[in-house]
């Protein structure tokens, strides 16, 4: 890439880049200030009860096990919403461990000596805690701060997942789309907060060690009268600032980004319109398609909460009212969502979820784009393993010999593996779990022999793979549709219909093409969709 | 008055006693000074006083008041408190630590300034030297001077002082002992000084109490001990200062 292209590709996303960053920053900041004050509460009350320290300590360093994604998903249920509470939610109890520890460790480590003259003195435990074991643990504490901004820093990016925003949303659209550039957009700033971050925080603490007062840093005691003459005050007073300064650092800069980030959001009361998407590249495609219909046929604003981190995510931020629209599957939400038993027919399965979503949830299945987009086992074109193999019912005599790579999603569904290895009797020898992203481009790799893709995915012929032919139909139909909250319809007509004028507009062919020109091509959801749309005379 | 009547301390429910039925005056204004060798119980008796150690059994009065029945946070303000490892605050500045216990009192700041350069001065330290120094940026007898000095600072009537000279060279020692005698001629406090050493002990104690193994042997004006030993222990402590007085005369002679 070019300097050229590069300038281009960063300059077009400036503004989101600015957006992104401060959310970042919010996030990280605002869950470590939180996770300071209950964790330093945390760390007092488990060094004044010492029977429940090593319970408290235990509670806290559980948390901390907690894989990231799952913690936000849980915290999301807890939550009953999905977007920035949950994540700061998470983020906060990550960041207590080391808080908790530094803190106790800070004011168990105050010498027995510090401690008896503040009792001979008359200090009471009150007074011998904030004005002695604290300042003297607070060294100690602001490492522990430390660690947890740099920590925390990085889990942001995670955030994204569950529609938190932040620097996250670039890397999962850039896993999505398989654009290296993407993630390195939202990986290097995350990188470069978290080297800031540590800088001013590394300030902070040079800010809490006492002012070193002897002007000239003699120490022996006698000779006192060379010290007396130089204008010690002056001196001391510009290191009292500077030091207050760098104390006021860390807040100064959460300040600025906390102005960053209203400015960059503008008034929220603007954006009527909020479109999720999960994150792979079709439904980012699919999300921009109903974007831009309803950008251009109607006055309302949209916000993309692209790239929530699956089915049940989208689903749970439909009912709760956290966007109003995103790009659905009938098998998906058949089997996945209603748990309803599988049904071959296309028709009567688009007929079942639409009935079922009105009565249950207050959700209209508006008229399918037009494809199906079912689960289809993919290969390497040319590898000489499936030479004589064309279809799923070929494998079963050598799936022993063969690993797999399989989304989670697909492993744990009936409409996924579970059905298809009862319906054709596979027993793969090694089965891995890969990233919804990694799956193509690791059977492309030889990474693993064969794995469970999407039949519309553009990658299939760019990366020279082929999907097994579903011999026995065991795959259920998938096709998709936009899924909209009734009560958003009843206000807003005008985009219902913008909407419906998308219908039976993308067949199989369409979707894979549109998929291919992002995934292969390495072209913009957005500049993809706009193409479409203007040729299809949809928009202007 | 500081009185201890009867004063014993066990720590495993009177299988042994780490000071056993100790009693003693000290009238105001006058200083006694305990002396014994270490694990004597020299400094659990000190501790006592200002209930930093509870006693087993026996009575402490401070001023004519049990001390039992005094908040303990109040009592430690009416008696200064200096020791060995000292302990100043390695946060806070000569100033900050002198002034500590007056900033808690709601004293002013002015007020604070005017008592801290009073007391840097008393014990010896130029104001506008050591005012914004760190403890770290100062010697032993520096941190020493300090530690008195904050003792010092709400002008408490009693003054405990548990071996507060033990960590500094002998030079060093000598000038601070005088210098507690000094100030004593100002302040004239109630004192008890605890030392191991016969000679400091002689040097600062207007009374001599010699404890051993957790008795008070023998207590009373240094000249009386010297002469009327009650017990071998005191006559071979008192011995050593005569027999060297004579030694070093002789050697001064040659």
């Amino acid at each position: 890439m070019s300097l050229r292209e590069l300038q281009t590709f960063v300059g077009d996303r400036l503004d989101e880049i600015v957006l992104r960053t401060s959310e970042h920053v919010m996030l990280a900041g605002l869950s470590t200030l939180a996770a300071v004050v209950m964790g330093v509460a945390i760390g007092i009350i488990a060094f004044r009860n010492e029977r429940w320290r090593s319970s408290i300590l235990a509670a806290v360093g559980i948390l901390q096990t907690i894989p990231g994604l799952a913690m936000l998903v849980f915290l999301m249920t807890v939550l009953n919403r999905i977007g920035f509470l949950p994540a700061f939610f998470a983020l906060t109890l990550y960041a207590l461990l080391p808080i908790v520890r530094n803190t106790l460790t800070g004011l168990a480590n105050v010498s027995k000596t510090t401690i008896l003259a503040a009792e001979g003195l008359g200090l009471n435990a009150q007074q011998q805690l904030f004005y002695v074991r604290l300042p003297i643990a607070a060294p100690f504490i602001m490492a522990g701060i430390r660690t947890a901004t740099v920590i925390g820093i990085g889990l942001a990016t995670l955030a994204a997942f569950i529609g938190g925003g932040g620097l996250g949303e670039f890397i999962n659209r850039g896993l999505a789309l398989s654009n290296t550039r993407l993630i390195l957009l939202g990986a290097i700033p995350a990188a470069v907060l978290a080297i800031l971050a540590d800088l001013t925080l590394s300030a902070a603490e040079w800010g809490l060690k006492p002012v070193s007062r002897s002007s000239s840093g003699n120490i022996s005691g006698s000779n006192s009268g060379n010290n007396s003459e130089r204008p010690v005050s002056s001196q001391i007073l510009s290191q009292i600032v500077l030091k207050r300064c760098a104390l006021a650092l860390p807040i100064v800069l959460l300040s600025l980004s906390l102005g960053l980030y209203t400015f960059s959001h503008g008034p929220l009361a603007d954006v009527p319109v909020r479109i999720g998407t999960k994150q792979f590249s079709e439904q980012i495609i699919l999300g921009e398609l109903m974007a831009q219909v309803i950008e251009h046929k109607t006055h309302l604003k949209v916000e993309r909460r692209f790239d929530l981190g699956g089915t049940m995510i989208c689903h749970g931020a439909l009912i709760n009212n956290e966007i109003d629209m995103y790009p659905e599957y009938t098998g998906t939400s058949l089997l996945a969502v209603l748990h309803e038993p599988f049904i071959a027919d296309p028709v009567r399965a688009l007929y079942i979820v639409s009935k079922d979503y009105d009565e249950r949830f207050g959700i209209r299945w508006l008229a399918p784009f037009g494809f199906n987009n079912t689960w289809a086992l993919i290969v390497k074109a040319d590898s000489p393993k499936f030479r004589e193999i064309t279809s799923i019912s070929g494998l079963e005599p050598v799936a022993r010999q063969l690993e797999a790579g399989l989304t989670a999603e697909f492993a744990e569904r009936d409409d996924g593996f579970l059905g298809l290895s009862k319906t054709y009797n596979l027993h793969f020898g090694r089965v891995r779990d890969l990233d919804p992203n990694l799956v193509y481009l690791a059977v492309s790799l030889k990474q693993v022999d064969l794995a469970a893709g999407n039949s519309t995915d553009g990658r299939i012929p760019t990366y020279g793979l082929r999907a097994l032919k579903d011999d026995k139909h065991f795959f259920p139909p998938y096709q998709g549709a936009p899924i909209v909250r009734e009560d958003f319809l009843a206000a807003h007509p005008d985009a219902g219909a913008a909407l419906s004028s998308l219908a039976n507009q993308i067949d199989d062919r369409t979707m894979q093409t549109l998929n291919f020109e992002v995934d292969g091509l390495k072209r913009s959801p957005a500049s993809v969709a706009k193409a479409f749309l203007q040729s299809r005379k949809l928009i202007d | 008055m500081i009185k201890v009547e009867n004063v014993s301390k066990s720590h495993d429910g009177g299988q042994s006693f780490a000071i056993k039925d100790i009693s003693f005056v000290v009238p105001n204004g006058q200083t006694l000074a305990l002396v014994g060798s270490s694990g004597s119980g020299k400094s659990t008796i000190l501790k006592t006083i200002n209930r930093l150690v509870e006693p087993t059994s026996g009575l402490v009065e401070v001023g004519g008041e049990n001390v039992a029945n005094i908040d303990p946070v109040l009592l430690r303000r009416r008696i200064g408190y200096v020791f060995q490892e000292i302990g100043l605050f390695p946060h806070m500045t000569v100033e900050e630590n002198i002034c500590i216990v007056p900033k808690l009192l709601g004293w002013n700041a002015e007020k604070r300034k005017t008592r801290g350069e009073e007391l840097m001065s008393l014990v010896g330290l130029p104001p506008e030297t050591f005012r914004y120094r760190l403890p770290s940026e100062l010697s032993g007898g520096q941190q020493q001077r300090v530690g008195v000095a904050r003792a010092l600072a709400v002008d408490p009537e009693y003054l405990l002082m548990d071996e507060p000279f033990g960590a500094v060279d002998a030079l060093t020692r000598e000038t601070l002992q005088e210098e507690v005698k000094r100030i004593q001629k100002h302040i004239n406090k109630t004192i008890v000084f605890v030392t191991h050493d016969i000679f400091e002990a002689l040097a600062i104690g207007d009374h001599i109490g010699v404890m051993h193994e957790g008795r008070l042997e023998q207590i009373g004006p240094p000249s009386e001990l010297l002469q009327k030993p009650k017990t071998d222990f005191v006559h071979n402590l008192f011995a050593r200062p005569a027999r060297q007085l004579a030694q070093y005369g002789s050697a001064l002679q040659e």
